[in-house]
């Protein structure tokens, strides 16, 4: 606890987020926020406060941070009104795939709220459906425990994020004593439910009586850090694992009870597997719509045991015949120590014909292709041989996210940063900007498709400000591609405003100063590769692709995750 | 899935922006508020909110988890109406037409229904009953063109389990 004297509202705040351990802010200031950016001139030795080009690069880039740090805080600011609202995006990004984060805006003096005063937007009431909480603080009295329960619900429980609006006023007075105390319980909050003996123990009975049991896992299991609780439940009753595209890193790509991503773009084996499964044990997942395919035909066999922090979850999409109501990695190490060793080589042993399938069908082309084209596939093999599934593979929306989710190679937890649940364009250079300042230490690499890179692109100037060793990889195929190939595949090839003309990105990075290489021929790509990771600082690397290449196995809308399509 | 009257009490936090969270959840499903009552409940600081919208019992049942959820909430049920005690009060503006000795016994015979004000040229009428007496008692006045205005309580609830609120 720390105790401060004749302290002002800004240096308050500032003082608080030091006692919480934030280290480092993405922001852009503006008029109101102006006192605590001048308080913040003095504590630049204990904040790092990285000026974004934008504030929708400042949010996304609290999200790469947080998700690469493993579940750390990531902290934003914003000025009132336009610097506010530009954050929304982020906020409701971060909202669905459960980011925790603490998102400060300023707002106008007390007494002009509610008068249409110069820069108010009432950010309370715009983000209160896309917050895990929210609060104005009006006055310096409120300042030390707003923080405090905001950091405390942004990371406890199922993570979010958290609006702190802060009047103008409240930034400036003047108090006598202020002591910062860290919150740790609410009464009307329960972040770590307590689950259900009975249900723990009627789902330790149906996994001992499976014969193709099956783990799918989500993101819940990288928040609740359970990668291991769940190897050791695959290992001892023998069972695959499938992630969905949030759970992706959780579980080694080598992993031999590993079969893949499941849902739209997943692998035969994961989506197959799923329908024939008779128990799916669903760790920290949520059964979107991406993932379950036509759900009247989702796992028509399986009975689904689902552990989730969040009991909201339960039954939301799909009915599930236990509901676990618990952390995970809390609930997986009662049921480890309940389950039988089993043996289901038989069950296992068909993954391998689905990838057989599956390798000539579509992986083959994908990334062993001989068309005269580079396909999006290889680059991202390329990629994952370079760096031996090291790297943080942050990316963006559309293709390039699904073939990069498909081909990428992972060995640690907390290495594929995307925007699962909103599929936000622009996500990817940002966010991989702040994952690449929350992990100094490992390669992080930005895939991005042409017309993501151009929603967010200004912040090359973040990178380049900062010497943010990103790799920026762009794969270019002159197209919104995922939108063209549903109007190829579902809208009679009318393409309508998918094509891009785009500048040259490799003389945009010229002119921010970050070294560049284009590639469009398949001899000079993994050379080109090999550099852009040998060269010490950031890089932006174009890869020239088949504008006509498609993602491939895909799922159709309505169609159950089994009919999956291979081409065209 | 049927739709029907279901009636959701929340116990939560008396603390500004609570009613909208719980609103914002409605209407994000698209589902009408019939009566929205907020008041304190038994316990200092604890409101007590009771909240009636004629949907799905599936819909209903995501509705209150979700609701469950707010940072603020302690605690939140659904019922239908024969599953818990509910009343209305109603105040009825009535022309004092109604006292003419043909239409007077349309308030004289009603059970529970007593005059709180003689107007001018009004009365007002209180009554507490069901809903369905309620709007009864209101469709008659408007019948006899002697509705002037109409105000009633929404849904006043009991539980008849024991309700535990956590602290």
């Amino acid at each position: 606890m720390g105790t401060y004297n004749n302290i002002s509202g800004a240096e308050a705040l500032l003082l608080s987020l030091i006692e919480e351990n934030v280290t480092t802010i993405f922001g852009y200031p503006g008029g109101t926020i102006i006192p605590i950016y001048d308080t913040l001139y003095s504590y630049s030795d204990k904040l790092t406060h990285i000026l974004t080009r934008h504030e929708q690069g400042a949010v996304h880039a609290a999200q790469g941070y947080s998700r690469a740090k493993g579940g750390a805080v990531g902290v934003c600011m914003a000025t009132s009104g336009p610097g506010a609202t530009n954050l929304i995006t982020g906020i409701a990004d971060a909202m669905v795939d459960s980011t925790p984060l603490v998102c400060i805006t300023a707002q106008v003096p007390q007494h002009l709220l509610g008068t249409d005063a110069f820069q108010e937007a009432d950010m309370i009431s715009m983000t209160m459906p896309i917050t895990k909480w929210n609060y104005q603080i009006t006055c310096i009295a409120e300042i030390g425990e707003a923080i405090a329960k905001a950091f405390y619900i942004a990371k406890s429980g199922r993570p979010g994020p958290v609006v702190l609006e802060i009047t103008r006023n409240a930034q400036v007075e003047i108090l006598e004593k202020y002591e910062y105390t860290k919150c740790t319980h609410l009464r009307s909050y329960n972040p770590e439910p307590k689950f259900d003996e009975d249900a723990l123990h009627r789902a330790v009975e149906l996994i001992n009586s499976a014969e193709q049991p099956l783990l799918l896992i989500g993101n819940g299991v990288l928040i609740s850090k359970c990668e291991k609780e769940v190897d050791a439940l695959a290992k001892k009753i023998h069972a695959p694992i499938a992630t969905t595209l949030m759970g992706l890193s959780a579980i080694e790509t080598s992993n031999p009870l590993y079969i893949g991503m499941v849902g739209m773009h997943g692998t035969l084996a994961a989506n197959v597997m799923t329908q024939k499964s008779d128990v799916i044990v669903a760790i920290g997942m949520r059964f979107s719509d991406r993932v379950t395919g036509d759900i009247k035909r989702f796992a028509p066999n399986a009975k689904i045991i689902h552990i989730d922090i969040d009991a909201s979850e339960f039954n939301k999409v799909v009915k599930c015949f236990i509901g676990i109501n618990s952390d995970a990695k809390v609930a997986l190490e009662s049921i480890i120590q309940l389950v039988h060793k089993s043996d289901h080589s038989e069950w296992l042993a068909e993954s391998a014909k689905h990838y057989s399938k599956e390798f000539d069908k579509v992986i083959k082309n994908s990334i062993h292709s001989e068309d005269e084209f580079l396909k999006m596939g290889e680059a991202i093999d390329a990629i994952a041989q370079e760096c031996g599934g090291g790297a943080i593979i942050v990316t963006d929306v559309g293709q390039q996210q699904m073939h990069a989710a498909r081909y990428s190679k992972f060995t640690n937890p907390n290495s594929f940063i995307t925007s699962g649940g909103l599929g936000t364009m622009g996500y990817g250079l940002p966010a991989a900007m702040g994952a690449k300042l929350g992990r100094p230490d490992r390669d992080v690499v930005a895939i991005l498709g042409d017309g993501g890179f151009q929603m967010t692109m200004q912040e090359l100037g973040t990178i380049a400000q900062n010497h943010i060793g990103v790799k920026v990889v762009i794969l270019n195929n002159s197209y919104l591609g995922m939108v063209r190939q549903w109007q190829q595949m579902f809208f009679d090839k009318r393409y309508s405003f998918t094509e891009l003309v785009n500048p040259e990105f490799t003389m945009i990075a010229a002119a921010y100063g970050i070294k560049s290489e284009k590639v469009s021929k398949r001899e000079q790509l993994k050379d080109a590769v090999k550099r852009m990771f040998e060269h010490d600082g950031s890089y932006l690397l174009e890869v020239i692709i088949d504008s006509q290449e498609n993602v491939f196995p895909m799922v159709p809308t309505g169609s159950a995750i089994s009919e999956q399509i291979c081409n065209i | 899935m049927e739709n029907r009257e279901y009636i959701v009490t929340a116990f939560t936090e008396n603390q500004v922006g609570v009613l909208n969270r719980i609103t914002t959840i409605y209407l994000r499903r698209k589902i009408n508020i019939e009566s929205l009552r907020v008041a304190e409940s038994s316990v200092k600081g604890i409101s007590m909110f009771v909240i009636t919208a004629i949907t799905t019992e599936v819909q209903i049942a995501k509705v209150v988890q979700h609701i469950t959820k707010i940072i603020e909430v302690l605690d939140a049920k659904y019922y239908t109406s024969a599953e818990i005690i509910t009343l209305e009060t109603a105040l009825y503006k009535v022309s004092k037409s109604i006292l003419e000795p043909s239409t007077s016994e349309l308030i004289t015979r009603r059970n529970g229904a007593r005059i709180v004000e003689f107007g001018a040229d009004y009365i007002v009428v209180e009554l507490s009953g069901s809903k369905v007496e309620i709007n009864k008692f209101k469709d008659e006045l408007v019948d006899h063109k002697a509705l002037l205005q109409f105000s009633s309580s929404g849904s006043v609830i009991m539980h008849r389990e024991e309700i535990d609120i956590k602290y």
